[in-house]
């Protein structure tokens, strides 16, 4: 059975190296056909447009009957994407995988997932906020991730000098807002943390009174 | 004259050769040659451009009537079709045994011999018609054997015939025969070995290995995917090991999505007795946990699940008989004691253990549901009110009564101290707490500083609205 596994696992990589057409790559990231790196644009008309999205694939024992383990590397902001970890909420990586279901195919489910955020069974809550209070600034900030993290279209001084990145967009916030926070005497990146946990932005602003945010400041 | 027909007849022997090599190399099974060297076979099976449906004709056995069916007759084959729907893409093969005679192609026709359908299941006054329409079908000067052969194999005879008809999207072949019970399995046996031939004689692109793989060696399954058996077992095998039966079924995501599951015969044909075993066992306990009525038998060395058997009219009593197949213990299922039929009540203590579970879930959820199964519902309503009720007077009677320390007669007070007198038997006892109390001395207990009950002889809240000062008795 194990070696079904790798002869499965060779003829995909081979498979996807073949179809130059895709738009998804496969390669090793080391000696090991189980350990691999997958990689893919972001679909057009998306805010991840333009932008070089790799997945870290991890091939489990059984495979191809249980499902092949995968998480980004690179950073994205989507509500099924934890911005901290990278992992993935798509029910085929679960409980809707099928053996027939390829590296390959998968990666177009990934792709594909991009386009279509489920924010009503996320894997990142807050992003998953963002999305439902504001689509406009949801848009916005993966936008602006994709153009930091994923090389997407933007200003080219911004790629590659960290300490230039703009924290507040980064979070989905307002520069207004938080410079008015900040200017009650509050750490800059204590005030982005805030304002993210709570949500500050869009319908919620008015909702949220300065003093609770106060108080979270404070706490 | 003389001249022309022998000339004829070297051209027609010519145009017979051509013809025979020719019908060999496109219909190689089709042709043979009889024992006698004359004798020519043709041997057509017929295929079908689709599935279609076959059915028994009302008609029966006789004549075949060139007018349509009455509505009659339609609606008696409805009726059957309910019984007998069989969906095949062939038909077995019609024989012809026919002479070619010399002066064929040009001057006459084949000379048919014989024409039978396989397994008769062409009646004698259709192979009557048949041979007619294929004499007739013959063109002077021409080879008709190519035509004949496809006008059989295309099943285009059945249209003829009119045994074939269309209604809307579906077509369906109406058969007249005497016995199309009998018929019928021998007619799906042949259309299934044929698929199964043809299944077997196919390539498939197994899409677990990504090899394409020949169809003997391939399972095709009931929602006609394709996978190589030896990816399969491996697939089911592993489920089957781990117990999550819910995947042994299609690998397809389509139907991995609709949880199909794999039927018995499909899982004997790619894993070991051993295992299609524990699947059984799996599933069997799987149903077991989902059916509310079950109940395991309460003979210790015994425990087999018992389902409620029979329909009980609900708050009968009776739907709490269940009777053990193994040992043949007949129990109660509400107390797991010997049956005591359906009237008599189970032990209380029984009863308020899930009466009092049912009356906290809230309505509407699926434990409470389960339970409504497993106990009956008008029954377990008719409980909790009985509960209820019994609540009541227990709330009632420990709220505004004491029961007395010797004959446990529950004693209210309208008015007064906590030095009770038993109007029942007599005894002394403390209103508050239920102890005895001396008959020679019973306020001693309200007057010894330290006990619980000091200075209690009445109520706080009588107290409040006696005067405040002074008197000492009342």
């Amino acid at each position: 059975m194990s070696d079904a596994r790798l002869r499965r696992v060779n003829k995909e990589i081979a498979d996807c190296k073949n179809d130059k057409a895709s738009s998804v790559t496969i390669d090793l990231i080391d000696n090991s056909p189980f350990h691999l790196k997958g990689s893919f644009t972001g679909p057009e008309g998306t805010p991840y447009e333009g932008g070089h999205f790799e997945v870290d694939i991890v091939i489990p024992e059984s495979y191809p009957f249980q499902p092949v383990k995968m998480k980004f590397i690179t950073k994205v902001y989507h509500p099924n994407v934890s911005s901290a970890s990278g992992a993935i909420c798509l029910d085929i990586l679960k409980d809707a995988w099928s053996p027939v279901l390829t590296l390959k195919s998968t990666l177009i489910s990934l792709q594909s997932l991009l386009c279509s955020p489920e924010p009503n069974d996320p894997q990142d809550a807050e992003v998953a906020k963002h999305y439902m209070t504001s689509k406009t600034s949801f848009e916005e900030t993966a936008r602006y991730w994709t153009m930091i993290y994923a090389g997407g279209p933007g200003k080219e001084g911004l790629k590659g000098s960290p300490g230039l990145r703009d924290e507040v967009a980064m979070a989905g916030l307002e520069k207004a807002h938080v410079d008015k926070f900040e200017a009650l005497g509050f750490d800059r990146s204590k005030v982005i943390d805030v304002l993210r946990r709570l949500n500050y932005r869009g319908a919620n602003v008015p909702k949220i009174n300065d003093d609770r945010i106060v108080e979270e400041l404070l706490k | 004259m003389e001249r022309t027909s022998e000339v004829d007849l070297e051209t027609c022997a010519e145009l017979q050769r051509e013809e025979w090599e020719v019908l060999e190399s496109i219909y190689p099974d089709c042709v043979s040659t009889g024992l006698s060297q004359d004798l020519l076979k043709l041997e057509v099976p017929i295929e079908l451009s689709e599935p279609t449906k076959i059915l028994p004709s009302a008609r029966g056995s006789g004549f075949v009537n060139t007018s349509s069916s009455s509505a009659d007759t339609d609606e008696d084959s409805a009726k059957q079709e309910e019984t007998s729907p069989q969906i095949l893409s062939t038909l077995p093969p019609v024989l012809i045994e026919f002479l070619l005679p010399s002066t064929y192609p040009l001057r006459d026709p084949p000379r048919i011999v014989s024409l039978h359908a396989t397994y008769s299941w062409l009646i004698g006054s259709l192979i009557a018609h048949l041979q007619r329409l294929l004499i007739e079908r013959w063109v002077e000067g021409e080879g008709i054997l190519y035509t004949w052969v496809e006008y059989i194999r295309s099943g285009e005879f059945l249209d003829e015939l009119r045994l074939k008809r269309r209604i809307g999207k579906d077509s369906t072949i109406r058969l007249p025969h005497p016995n199309f019970t009998l018929l019928i399995p021998l007619l799906s046996a042949y259309d299934a070995s044929i698929q199964l031939m043809h299944f077997s004689q196919n390539s498939y692109n197994c899409e677990i290995c990504l090899t394409s793989i020949k169809g003997a060696r391939c399972i095709l399954l009931s929602c006609s995917h394709v996978f190589c058996r030896s990816c399969l077992e491996d697939f089911w095998k592993l489920c089957i090991a781990e117990g999550d039966i819910t995947r042994v079924g299609c690998p397809d995501p389509g139907c991995v999505k609709e949880a199909r599951e794999a039927k018995e015969d499909e899982v004997r044909r790619v894993v070991t007795e051993e295992e299609v075993k524990r699947w059984k066992w799996l599933r069997e306990k799987r149903i077991l946990e989902k059916d509310p009525t079950m109940v395991h038998c309460p003979v210790p060395f015994c425990q087999t699940p018992v389902a409620m058997t029979g329909e009980y009219e609900e708050g009968s009593g009776w739907e709490r008989l269940r009777t053990c197949p193994q040992c043949d213990y007949s129990f109660c299922a509400y107390c797991k004691h010997g049956w005591h039929g359906p009237i008599s009540p189970c032990p209380i203590y029984v009863t308020d253990t899930f009466v009092t579970e049912y009356i906290k879930l809230e309505n509407g959820t699926r434990e409470k549901e389960m339970m409504e199964r497993r106990y009956g519902k008008s029954r377990l309503q008719k409980l909790v009110k009985q509960y209820e009720e019994e609540q009541a007077t227990k709330d009632w009677l420990s709220e505004s009564t004491t029961s007395c320390p010797n004959c446990r007669v529950s004693v209210e007070k309208s008015m007064g101290c906590n030095h009770m007198t038993c109007s029942k038997c007599g005894q002394h006892f403390c209103y508050r707490c239920g102890d005895r109390l001396n008959a020679a001395s019973p306020y001693k207990h309200f007057s010894t500083p330290g006990r619980s009950c000091f200075n209690k002889l009445f109520d706080q809240e009588s107290l409040e609205w006696e005067p405040m000062l002074g008197d000492e008795f009342y």
